[in-house]
C-alpha cells in the first residue's frame, strides 16, 4: 500500500469528519463520556488494588513458641533451648513461600510493653527473667496472601511452636473483596467498551451512507475492500482517539486535583500517586479509543461491502 | 425462491464481438450483465470470462476481475461534485495506479470521447449526453477486455443515443468485446450486430446481423 494511498485515505477521513461535523462532534462527546466513566472506574480499580495490596502485605503470621509457662501438650512444660529456637526459625526461613521472618523474644516483648507506657512500668516488675509470662514470637511474611493459611498450617505443625495466629477472617474477607471488585470492574469495563464500539460504528455507518455513491463506484471500478474501508477505519480511529483524549484530559485533571485532597483528609487510606498512573492511563485511553474506532468502523462496513 | 430471473441460458461471446441484448423490461437483461461483473452470483451453472469461472471467484478476487471490465449504466454513476478529469481518474486512483500513469491515460480516454476540453468542468455541469461520455471514458480508461453497458442510452435523446452507440462501436473496433443491453430498436436495426433476445429469463433468439424484433 503506497504512501500516497495512505495520505489520500487520511485526507478522505478528515473530509468525512468535517462533512458530518455535527454527528462527529456528537459521537466524540459520547465516546468521551463513556471513556470518562471507564477511566474513573480504572482509577478506582487501581486504587482498590493498591489498597488491597497494601492490606495484603500487612497480613502476617504470628507464631508463639513453647515456654515452660504454656499449657499446650506439645510444649511439654519446658522452655526451648537457644538451639531449638534457632532451628525452628531456620525451618521457617527454608519454607518456599516465606519472604520474611522476624523473631521477638519474650524479654524484648516485655521491654517494649514497658517502654510503650513508662508510667505503668512498675506493674511489670516481678515478671522479669523466668517469671516472664509472655511467649517468644515469630512474625512471618508470605509471598502472597492466598498462601497464608497453608504456610500457617505448616508452621503450626513444627515442634516447639505452640500456636499460630493470622487473622483468618480478615484474610478471607480481603480475598473475597478483591475478587468481587475485579469481576464487577471487568463487567463494567466490557459494557463500556461495547457502548463505545456501538457509538463509533453508528457514526461511521452514517458516514458511509453519505458516501454510498462513491463507495458503489469504487466497488464497480475494482477497488479492493481494504482500499474502500481504509478512510472510514481511519475516521473511526480519529473520532475514537479524540474522544479518548478528552476523557483522558478530564480524568487526569480531576485526579491530580482530587488525589492530594483525599490523601490529606483520609490519611490511613493509601492513594496511588497521580504521577505513577496518569501517563499510562492517558496513553492507554488513546490507544483504546483508536482501537475501538477501528473495530467499530470495520463492523459497520462489513455489511455494506458484501457483494 | 420465486421463479428464477434467468434460466437455462447458454451463450457464447467471442473476443472482439459486439452483442446487443434486447427484450422487454424484466426479461433478465440486467441480471445477465450483473452476473458478468459479479454483482450477482448464479445459483447454478458456469460463467466463464477468459476461461475463468466468475461464478466461483472468491470475493477477494472480485475487484481484480472488475479491473478488466468497463461498466456503463443508464444513470451514468458519476460523482457530480467532481470534475470530469477526476471522475475518470477516480477509477485509476482507487486501484493504486501511479500518478504519472493517470496523467497519461485520463486525457487519452477523454480525447476518445471528445471531452478533453471539458476536463475541468464539474460533472454536474454537463449535459446528459456528455455525462454518459464521461462514464464511457471512465469505463475504458483501463483498456478493459470487456465493456458492459446496461441501457446506456435510456436517459438520452436520439442524437446523443447515436453518439454513444457510435462510441461503443468505435471501442469495439479498437479490440474490446462489447455487450449492450438496450431498448433502442432503431439503432439495433441499423447497426446490424449480433442480437440476443431474452424473454422471461430465457434466450428466445440469437442472430448475427440481427434486428430488434417484435418481442417487446
Amino acid at each position: 500500500m503506497s504512501l500516497r494511498g495512505w495520505v489520500s485515505a487520511l485526507r478522505d477521513a478528515l473530509h468525512n469528519t468535517r462533512r458530518g461535523s455535527l454527528m462527529s462532534l456528537a459521537s466524540v462527546l459520547s465516546v468521551a463520556v463513556t471513556l470518562l466513566v471507564l477511566a474513573v472506574v480504572s482509577l478506582l480499580a487501581v486504587n482498590l488494588e493498591y489498597w488491597a495490596a497494601t492490606a495484603e502485605s500487612q497480613v502476617e503470621i504470628k507464631g508463639y513458641l513453647c515456654t515452660a509457662k504454656r499449657d499446650e501438650v506439645k510444649c511439654g512444660g519446658r522452655d526451648l533451648t537457644q538451639a531449638e529456637t534457632e532451628a525452628i526459625l531456620e525451618r521457617i526461613r527454608q519454607m518456599p513461600d516465606v519472604v520474611q521472618v522476624t523473631f521477638l523474644s519474650r524479654h524484648e516483648a516485655l521491654e517494649q510493653m514497658k517502654q510503650a507506657d513508662p508510667s505503668q512500668a512498675a506493674i511489670f516488675e516481678g515478671y522479669e527473667g523466668d517469671e516472664n509470662p509472655l511467649s517468644d514470637e515469630v512474625y512471618v511474611k508470605v509471598r502472597d496472601v492466598e498462601l497464608v493459611p497453608a504456610v500457617a498450617e505448616q508452621i503450626q505443625r513444627l515442634d516447639g511452636v505452640a500456636k499460630v495466629d493470622y487473622g483468618k477472617e480478615i484474610v478471607a474477607d480481603l480475598l473475597a473483596f478483591t475478587r468481587a471488585v475485579r469481576i464487577a470492574g471487568l463487567g463494567l469495563v466490557l459494557l463500556l467498551l461495547f457502548a463505545t464500539v456501538l457509538t463509533l460504528s453508528n457514526t461511521i455507518r452514517l458516514s458511509v451512507y453519505a458516501r454510498r455513491r462513491e463507495v458503489s463506484i469504487m466497488k464497480l471500478v475494482g477497488a479492493t475492500d481494504w482500499y474502500i474501508r481504509r478512510p472510514f477505519v481511519l475516521e473511526g480511529m480519529l473520532l475514537g482517539a479524540v474522544g479518548a483524549g478528552l476523557a483522558g484530559g478530564v480524568t487526569a485533571w480531576g485526579y491530580m486535583r482530587l488525589a492530594p485532597v483525599i490523601q490529606q483528609s483520609v490519611p490511613f487510606l493509601p492513594v496511588v500517586q497521580p504521577s505513577l498512573v496518569l501517563a499510562d492511563l492517558v496513553l492507554g485511553l488513546l490507544l483504546l479509543g483508536a482501537a475501538l474506532g477501528a473495530v467499530g468502523s470495520y463492523f459497520s462496513l462489513r455489511r455494506f461491502l458484501k457483494v | 425462491m420465486k421463479t428464477p430471473s434467468l434460466d437455462g441460458i447458454n451463450l457464447e461471446v467471442d473476443r472482439g464481438e459486439f452483442v446487443f441484448l434486447v427484450g422487454p423490461s424484466g426479461a433478465g437483461k440486467s441480471t445477465l450483465l450483473k452476473l458478468l461483473y459479479r454483482e450477482e452470483v448464479p445459483t447454478s451453472g458456469q460463467l466463464l470470462i477468459d476461461g475463468k469461472d466468475v461464478a466461483k471467484l472468491p470475493p477477494r478476487a472480485v475487484p481484480y476481475l472488475r479491473r478488466n471490465l468497463g461498466v456503463i449504466f443508464q444513470d451514468f454513476k458519476l460523482l457530480p461534485d467532481r470534475t470530469v478529469f477526476d471522475n475518470v481518474a477516480f477509477a485509476l486512483e482507487c486501484t493504486d495506479v501511479p500518478r504519472r500513469e493517470i496523467m497519461r491515460r485520463v486525457p487519452a480516454a477523454l480525447e476518445l470521447v471528445g471531452l478533453r476540453h471539458k476536463s475541468r468542468a464539474l460533472a454536474a455541469e454537463l449535459s446528459g449526453g456528455e455525462q454518459q461520455r464521461v462514464a464511457v471514458a471512465r469505463a475504458i480508461v483501463r483498456n478493459p477486455v470487456l465493456v458492459i453497458a446496461d441501457e446506456p442510452t435510456g436517459n438520452l435523446d436520439p442524437e446523443n443515443t447515436w453518439a454513444i452507440m457510435n462510441l461503443l462501436n468505435q471501442i469495439n473496433q479498437m479490440g474490446a468485446t462489447v455487450v449492450v443491453a438496450t431498448h433502442a430498436a432503431e439503432i439495433v436495426d441499423s447497426m446490424k450486430k449480433r442480437v440476443v433476445a431474452l424473454e422471461r429469463g430465457r434466450v428466445v433468439r440469437d442472430e448475427n446481423r440481427g434486428t430488434y424484433g417484435h418481442e417487446s
